[in-house]
């Protein structure tokens, strides 16, 4: 439950159809809660008891600091992190309306493990659900968020700010607003809920500190919010927060004068940190991005269970200084051992751990990024490639077109199926024609970024891990062009990058294979084709004004037939995933420049389609290691190879061509080269057969 | 023969390509000495990262003298029929649309997922995208009745993505 949706119980029906409009007080005859402040009697389910009660707020505390920390923590305890970075993010974006409910807290409900939030939405479910509802129409909380401070200013990190108790900030449809503002006054389990409209916009005129909430918590929040300001340096995305224990305004707010608030105090100001940052940087890419440097230098740790939020809190951190402190070993570095993965420089310098002999290696194998540790270089620029790197060398894409088949194919597709998808499909596909759709939903990705969503695909996901039953394999293989038009009208809109703009955001690869239907039936033993694999990314273009960006790949296998260009699509089967970015296709570029592979992409040919082609002089246009012996080659495709270029350079045909020629004769250099004069003399050789600059 | 009916295809094509995906993968990874037995004689184009690979024996060389250990997880695949009359070679030549039966299909499949170079679990994950073609084995009924691997590969394309 990502978002902190509240799940419907079970039972979802409301037996008693009691909704007394307007009364103050109302009973749930559900059972789960009492919800009569008078009655002692508890029926709760999930009530694990009154111990809780007396432990969690009583008790008098000496510090007043004490007292506000307290306060923000028990919200934080009370939420994740992500989720809350979640929440706001959504709430956000979507057109729901938002609603705050008050004094909710302290209910009978109280002491289940969440401090009975989840029993209050699904009271306010409940209670927006008409009466005979079944469980499928229910109304539903979107989102969910507590909050314990609200800041006023949005740009600035120095302005008062406010806390607001334990309010909880619920996100619902528009047509259930009123219903939900009329809940304002009942009974959840002996608490009067306040509940009324929540717009971030008009915080500021309730901003005054008479609001009923705790003068010091609001107090400790404001200096909390100065201190960060004070330790940011915004320009060079570094956050110090070395050294605390000498700070003057925490020793004057009286941080460390206690194990207890030294221990809440991170986690709050890690807390505050976030909701300032939510307020001043929109995008989550951004907020990600604003920080790339922390210090924790200087704090006598010895473990990192005090400063452990910050983690989450900067999960794309390149450098961090835990200098001067008492780390003793690994294990009291392990929490963070799977955080961090784009560290780049660790100091642990003056730590009892780094005296270690095993410091060095366990820091290299815990930070894959890692180069410089205490101040030294660990990692060369080239071990990183290194690492970087597959055992299988990265090579510019493989594209044997024939023809332009290929290229004029992809360079229609991807406008068609952004932009007119029915005309696509009248174009290319017919009534043999198959696609499949199937969502890798865990495919690693290029960023720890949030990846949305995946429902407007996943009922036509074919994959195969998961549909194993016959009926849902058949129903999820769309055949016939009007079966995928269907389809396609109902998946998002899309927007692909213009393929000769951004060449590098495509690997496009294409080539010949035979064994396919001929639609003629004139050719028993079939026709040869062409498969095509495309990786990518697109943009989806959500209702509003959403985008997600999202990676795919997308193979095709064209035959000849009656469509634009004499091809029909026979197979389309399109996988999309979390966005991937583009590195992983980068060439890797090897010792002295060798010339690149000459052979024409679509990124490069349909790129350069203005410019006209290049002579060829010298070498003919092979790819790289073409004819050349090269592991897993064999020594007769060597030899093979070697002929074609023969063939090339005495004819100026093609590789494709020169390749169909020897091959078409025996491998026999002498009849290739004949058969290719007598060709040449009838003019039955079309122009695309040379090389470029040789006719 | 009469057509087969469309669920019958299905089932055959997509149990075809859920064998081939659970043992391509695995051999792979820790049963080298067998991957070119998943190869097709007729093997057409075979691509690893934009590198050509002239055969199965060649591929089975590369993983086993060349490739370090390496972790195959395979997050999600699909797959179609591309010619459910594929000329599958026989003795004397191909067989014609009219001899064919069931299984003389060529199968179009994608995998997605991710692949680790090296045996340590912290080494990264990497995306990869891979397609094939896979056909019918001519000789899969061998004498003795003893059973080969009933598809082969007859192209494959091999990508990291991410």
């Amino acid at each position: 439950m990502k978002n902190g949706k509240a799940r419907g119980r079970p039972s979802a029906s409301d037996r008693g159809g009691i909704r007394k409009r307007g009364a103050a007080k109302k009973v749930d005859r559900e059972g789960d809660l009492v919800m009569d402040g008078n009655t002692t009697q508890a029926r709760a389910k999930r009530g694990r008891g009154d111990s809780v009660r007396s432990g969690a707020s009583s008790g008098t505390r000496s510090q007043t600091s004490t007292r506000a920390i307290d306060a923000i923590q028990k919200a934080i305890s009370s939420n994740s992190e992500s989720q809350q970075a979640n929440i706001r993010q959504g709430g956000r974006a979507s057109n729901l309306e938002q609603v705050r409910v008050n004094n909710w807290k302290g209910s009978k409900a109280k002491s289940n493990p969440d401090g009975g939030q989840e029993s209050l939405i699904a009271f306010l479910e409940k209670k927006l659900s008409p009466p005979d509802a079944r469980a499928s129409a229910r109304a539903r909380i979107t989102k969910v968020f507590i909050t314990s401070v609200v800041l006023s200013d949005v740009l600035s990190f120095s302005v008062m700010s406010r806390l607001e108790g334990d309010a909880i900030i619920v996100s619902i449809k528009p047509e259930l607003l009123n219903r939900m503002l009329q809940l304002n006054g009942f009974n959840f389990a002996g608490k009067i809920l306040e509940i009324e409209k929540y717009d971030e916009a008009g915080i500021d005129q309730s901003m005054l500190p008479v609001n009923g909430s705790t003068p010091t918590a609001a107090d400790t929040k404001a200096k909390m919010t100065a201190f960060l300001a004070k330790r940011f340096n915004r320009e060079n995305k570094l956050l110090d927060l070395s050294d605390l224990r000498n700070d003057p305004d925490l020793i004057a707010m009286g941080i460390f004068q206690s194990t207890s608030t030294e221990s809440k105090f991170f986690p709050a100001l890690m807390k505050v940190w976030e909701l300032n940052l939510s307020l001043v940087f929109d995008s989550p890419a951004a907020r990600r991005q604003a920080v790339e440097s922390v210090s924790l230098r200087a704090n006598k740790l010895e473990n990192l269970k005090m400063v452990t939020t910050l983690a989450q809190a900067f999960p794309d951190l390149k450098n961090l200084d835990l200098s001067h402190n008492d780390f003793k070993d690994a294990q009291s570095l392990l929490a963070w051992r799977h955080k961090f993965e784009n560290l780049e420089l660790l100091d642990l310098s003056n730590t009892p751990f780094s005296a270690d002999p095993t410091f060095k290696d366990t820091m290299l194998k815990w930070y894959l990024k890692l180069r410089v540790l205490n101040g030294i270089e660990v990692r060369t620029a080239e071990e990183l490639a290194a690492l970087k790197k597959s055992p299988i060398p990265v090579q510019a894409p493989y594209f044997r077109d024939e023809g332009c088949i290929a290229e004029n194919f992809i360079r229609a597709f991807f406008s068609g199926y952004d932009n007119d998808r029915n005309g696509l499909l009248d174009s290319v596909y017919d009534n043999e024609s198959t696609f499949t759709l199937n969502i890798n939903t865990a495919a690693p990705r290029a960023q720890q970024a949030d990846v949305a969503a995946w429902d407007a695909y996943i009922k036509n996901s074919r994959n195969l891990l998961r549909i194993t039953h016959l009926t849902a394999r058949m129903s999820r293989s769309h055949n016939g062009a009007e079966k995928i038009r269907k389809l396609w009208n109902s998946l998002p809109a899309t927007r692909h990058p213009d393929i000769a703009a951004h060449p590098q955001d495509w690997l496009i690869e294409c080539y010949p294979i035979p064994g396919l239907v001929d639609p003629t039936g004139q050719s028993p033993t079939g026709v040869g084709g062409l498969l095509i694999t495309v990786h990518g990314k697109y943009d989806e273009i959500g209702k509003g004004s959403k985008i997600d960006t999202r990676s795919f790949d997308r193979t095709f296998v064209l035959g000849p037939g009656g469509g634009a260009g004499g091809v029909r699509v026979i197979n389309d089967i399109l996988c999309c995933r979390a966005y991937g970015g583009n590195e992983a296709w980068a060439p890797e570029t090897e010792g002295a420049a060798q010339p690149a592979a000459q052979q024409a992409t679509p990124q490069q040919s349909i790129d350069q389609a203005a410019v006209p082609p290049q002579p060829v002089v010298g070498p003919p246009a092979t790819p790289e290691g073409y004819g050349m012996p090269a592991p897993g080659k064999s020594e007769t495709q060597v030899q093979q190879e070697q002929l074609v270029i023969q063939v090339m350079s005495q004819t100026g045909m093609t590789l494709q061509y020169s390749e169909l020629a020897i091959s078409g004769n025996g491998w026999d250099l002498d009849k290739a080269l004949q058969d290719f004069a007598k060709l040449k003399e009838q003019g039955t050789l079309p122009p695309e057969a040379f090389l470029a600059g040789t006719v | 023969m009469a057509p087969a009916s469309e669920d019958t295809l299905v089932k055959h094509s997509t149990e075809a390509a859920t064998e081939f995906v659970n043992s391509f993968y695995p051999a792979l990874q820790s049963n080298r000495a067998t991957i070119s037995s998943f190869y097709s004689q007729q093997a057409s184009t075979i691509l690893f990262n934009g590198n050509v690979v002239a055969d199965g024996a060649a591929v089975q060389e590369i993983f086993v003298n060349q490739m370090t250990p390496t972790h195959y997880e395979v997050q999600s695949f699909d797959c179609q029929i591309i010619n459910r009359t594929y000329p599958t070679p026989t003795a004397t030549g191909f067989k014609l649309p009219t001899e064919t039966t069931i299984k003389d299909m060529s199968i179009l499949v994608i995998v997605s997922g991710f692949v680790r170079f090296g045996e340590s679990r912290d080494l990264p994950q990497r995306g990869f995208s891979e397609t094939f073609v896979l056909v019918p084995n001519p000789t899969a009924d061998g004498p003795k009745g003893k059973r080969r691997r009933e598809w082969l590969i007859q192209t494959q394309n091999f990508r990291l993505v991410v």
